[in-house]
């Protein structure tokens, strides 16, 4: 998670990463998501917070936390 | 004066730069107006957005390629962030959308001074040869091809080498048949059919910018001619000339179809002939040039359709340097960030 | 209280791609067509289903139709069945008072079958065998002769009739657009049309009474038309005056564009295709200014997409999301090429069942079939869609259920919601049994039990 450390996000869903020079934006989501991984949190513990926190199922928030950290993987921000 | 609230165009300051700068520069340099200027973006990488000695706000448009009804609904939201009064769109493929919704846009409250629709189409590169008929110019050599057969045929007529064109945007001069049929098929994948083959005319590079007031009378002519283009055939340096043959010709552009609004001829002035190129529906990005050397063609324009009145003055000198340059600033991401996650600086 | 959930995405800022809007300011969602439930149409007769509004469909005739009889005192217009052969489609169009345009037996004997009389049927193309020519010509179809071969061929139908046969000609010119479609007819400018006028007038078998032209697709040029309606009637006048016949019928095509955006063509249709007024405006002030007074030939239209297109929709289904090794979005749907062959050249408007929420993001819409080319949208923003979510695809009325394919699948029902808003199925879906009727397995080669 050194490399999520780094970033620089903005409560605006604007991300910077000072070492590679590359900007993000993300949504609602993606920066629960991001602030969670940031902290440590598992992918278990994300997909209950998200559903605790948003109106979705936990099917449907599995899915799109496995999406959303294949996109992080393909970015090479973790 | 009250302020006036001007959305502009085209702000993209860049190797292939956009007027809008240049329009923004000259009208807030009238001596009359008192002008907030609203830089309108395609890109959060437009310089104009970073220009906040020139650019007062900024809104991203989604592109005019996307719906019309999702363009216009975007440019609402902008007269009802920023209250604009006017708007002067200066790029090529937002000018059809405009033309379109022009009446629309006035009955919401917001101004524009352009040509009409058939004015527009004029500058369809089919159409020239009416044009120069109308205006006794003459046009290189043409043929409109829809095919490599037909290719290879205007190449044989015409012989290299040649200019290969859009119908709108594009041109690339090509010496050999590879190279013309290179270019040829970069057109149509980008742009699709038909592409126009023009005989390579040489001469003078000359160019004539102005405004129609739509009656047939000129808001003010400037002619320059280009002294060093960039690689992408932009000028760099120029030079005002005073060649009569050519301004009549603008003049009489402008009387024979009552063009309303911004436009530019360029021309090539071989001898004693002049052929028309191109005829641009917009002001070009150097329309600095002509505020530079006495004819504020962006406030003429500006205060025509406002309704207020237009100085008479059409004199300029010849043989005033235009002088291109490069500038850097330095800043931090803020306004990218606002941009990119707002649409909005 | 929970919040509302969107699927969560991060992207990418890409040089030359930072608008956050790209080309969809609008969310595009529909959540029924005239008035009946997109939800209810699937659950009924399942996904990929075509839909066409009869509503629209009558209500695009009409406004066409008066287009032109508000300017010219005789029109007619003719069903060009290779855009839509539905027997529905039809229908409803003979009812609005079309006559039939076909350019294959096929197509001349399934207006037949319809009920349309023969005399109504306009009979075109480059192929017509001569038995089913002789079968058009004993039931005074309209023929509009493509080369000189069929003039041949008529000239001996009309000597084994042993009555002379009324034709027209079809017509191939320049009317300042590109590309010029000269295969189809003979050219004027190369005085091929008038030897296949002399060719008639001289062996005295076939009375000529028309002419017929057809200058292109998707045309978006008025004035090419109103080139062509001059050229017509100038040849029409040279016809009379020196053969003697009257050209009683000028049938002047098709070609005018739907509201579909065309490949290749950087502004959206609502701004690139003129209206139909203009259309109807060029073809009609030519024509009253270029005919002689008190001549007023009948004024044939073919016109086939503008009328139809608009009225036909295609509901399908989102089967798959995955993502390519470039980081592009793709979605897999359940109707391809197979069912929108016009999608090699359109890209059409794709709307949603439903509001979704998120960021827009590129992606790629590829069909069902195992094939690369199975591809509906190369490139569009689309927020990110959760399996299940239908996709409304439009403009496909023209040529999509004619030129669809059974390939690898069966094709879907095709349903009609009439003018009161109810649903009549129009084309039953296909079985494995439809499929495989006609094969015939020999003996020797069943596999044994």
């Amino acid at each position: 998670m050194d490399k999520l450390a780094r970033l620089a996000i903005s409560e605006e869903g604007f991300i910077f990463d000072p070492v590679s020079g590359n900007s993000f934006t993300t949504n609602k989501t993606g920066l629960f998501n991001l602030k969670a991984l940031k902290e440590g949190k598992g992918e278990e513990e994300i997909v209950q917070a998200l559903t605790e926190k948003y109106e979705t199922t936990k099917e449907g928030a599995e899915k799109d936390v496995t999406d959303f950290i294949e996109q992080l993987r393909y970015y090479r921000l973790i | 004066m009250k302020k006036v609230c001007v959305a502009v165009s085209g702000i993209n300051a860049v190797d292939n730069p956009g007027p809008g700068i240049g329009v923004i520069r000259s009208l807030k340099e009238d001596s009359v107006l008192e002008i907030e200027a609203i830089g309108l973006a395609y890109d959060a990488m437009e310089p104009g957005i970073y220009m906040d000695w020139l650019v007062d706000r900024v809104f991203i448009l989604p592109y005019p390629s996307g719906d019309k009804e999702g363009f216009l609904n975007r440019l609402l939201y902008v007269k009802k962030a920023a209250n604009i009064d006017i708007v002067i769109p200066t790029l090529d493929a937002e000018m059809p959308v405009y033309i379109k919704a022009a009446d629309y846009l006035q009955s919401m409250g917001i101004k524009t001074f352009l040509p009409t629709k058939s004015q527009f189409e004029l500058r369809g590169k089919t159409k020239l040869t009416e044009v120069a008929n109308k205006i006794d110019l003459k046009i290189p050599e043409t043929r409109i091809v829809t095919s490599y057969e037909d290719l290879v045929k205007a190449l044989n007529d015409i012989g290299l080498p040649v200019m290969v064109k859009g119908l709108y945007y594009k041109a690339y001069r090509a010496y050999t048949y590879q190279e013309a049929t290179g270019y040829f098929n970069k057109i149509v994948a980008e742009w699709g059919y038909p592409v126009i083959i023009q005989q390579v005319v040489s001469g003078e590079e000359m160019n004539v910018i102005g405004v129609g007031d739509g009656t047939g009378g000129s808001l003010g002519l400037v002619a320059i001619k280009k002294l060093w283009i960039t690689s992408l055939g932009k000028i760099w340096t120029g030079v005002t000339v005073k060649n009569e043959a050519l301004l009549n010709a603008a003049s009489n552009f402008v009387k024979e179809f009552k063009w309303r609004g911004a436009f530019e001829l360029e021309c090539i002035v071989s001898k004693d002939d002049i052929y028309l190129i191109e005829i641009n529906p917009r002001f070009p990005a150097w329309v600095y040039f002509a505020t530079g050397v006495g004819i504020n063609l962006p406030a003429r324009l500006l205060k025509a359709a406002l309704g207020l009145p237009v100085e008479g003055k059409n004199e300029y000198s010849a043989g005033k340097l235009y002088v291109r340059y490069t500038y850097d600033i330095v800043t931090d991401m803020s306004i990218f960030q606002s941009i990119v996650t707002k649409g909005e600086c | 209280m929970k919040e509302s959930y969107e699927k969560p995405v991060i992207l990418k800022l890409q040089m030359g791609l930072m608008n956050k809007f790209g080309a969809s300011y609008l969310k595009r969602t529909r959540t029924e067509i005239d008035g009946v439930p997109v939800n209810k149409l699937i659950e009924e007769f399942g996904s990929p289903l075509f839909v066409f509004s009869e509503k629209r469909l009558r209500r695009k005739y009409k406004e066409i139709y008066n287009a032109f009889a508000t300017r010219y005192p005789n029109v007619q217009f003719s069903w060009s069945y290779k855009t839509n052969y539905l027997n529905a489609i039809c229908a409803i169009l003979q009812q609005e008072g079309e006559i039939a345009e076909g350019v294959s037996e096929f197509e001349y004997e399934k207006a037949r079958r319809l009920g349309i009389e023969g005399r109504d049927i306009i009979f075109n193309g480059p192929y017509k065998p001569s038995h089913i020519l002789e079968k058009a010509i004993r039931e005074q179809a309209i023929i509009n002769i493509d080369h000189f071969e069929e003039i041949y061929d008529l000239e001996e139908i009309a000597d084994k009739l042993g009555q002379k046969v009324k034709v027209g000609i079809r017509l191939n010119m320049d009317t300042g657009i590109t590309p010029q479609w000269s295969r189809f007819g003979f050219n004027l400018e190369t005085g091929q049309a008038l030897d296949a006028v002399k060719r008639i007038a001289y062996s005295k078998k076939l009375i000529l009474n028309g002419l017929h032209c057809h200058i292109g697709t998707f045309i978006l040029e008025p004035r090419a038309y109103a080139q062509e309606v001059e050229k017509m009637v100038k040849f029409a006048y040279q016809i009379e005056d020196e053969f003697g016949f009257k050209i009683e019928y000028l049938d002047i095509g098709g070609g005018f564009p739907s509201q579909n955006r065309l490949k290749g063509i950087y502004l959206p249709p609502e701004l690139a295709v003129p209206s139909i007024e203009e259309f109807a405006e060029a073809i009609c002030d030519t024509l009253l200014r270029s005919l002689r007074p008190n001549d007023f030939p009948e004024l044939i239209l073919e016109t086939g997409r503008v009328i139809v297109d608009e009225a036909g929709y295609l509901i399908s289904t989102v089967h798959a999301a995955k993502r390519l090794p470039d980081g592009t979005k793709a979605y897999v749907i359940d109707a391809g090429v197979n069912l929108l062959f016009t999608s090699f050249w359109y890209k059409f408007n794709i709307e949603l069942d439903r509001e979704v929420q998120g960021v827009f993001e590129p992606c790629v819409i590829y069909g069902p079939l195992c094939m690369n080319i199975d591809v509906i949208d190369e490139h569009t923003q689309l927020p990110p869609l959760p399996r299940g979510t239908r996709l409304i695809i439009s403009p496909v009325g023209a040529y999509n259920v004619t030129q669809w394919m059974q390939f690898i699948s069966y094709r879907p029902f095709v349903v009609l919601i009439n003018s009161e808003g109810k649903i009549e199925v129009i084309r039953e879906a296909e079985t494995l049994e439809d499929v495989v009727r006609k094969e015939k397995l020999p003996a020797r080669l069943k596999l044994v039990q």
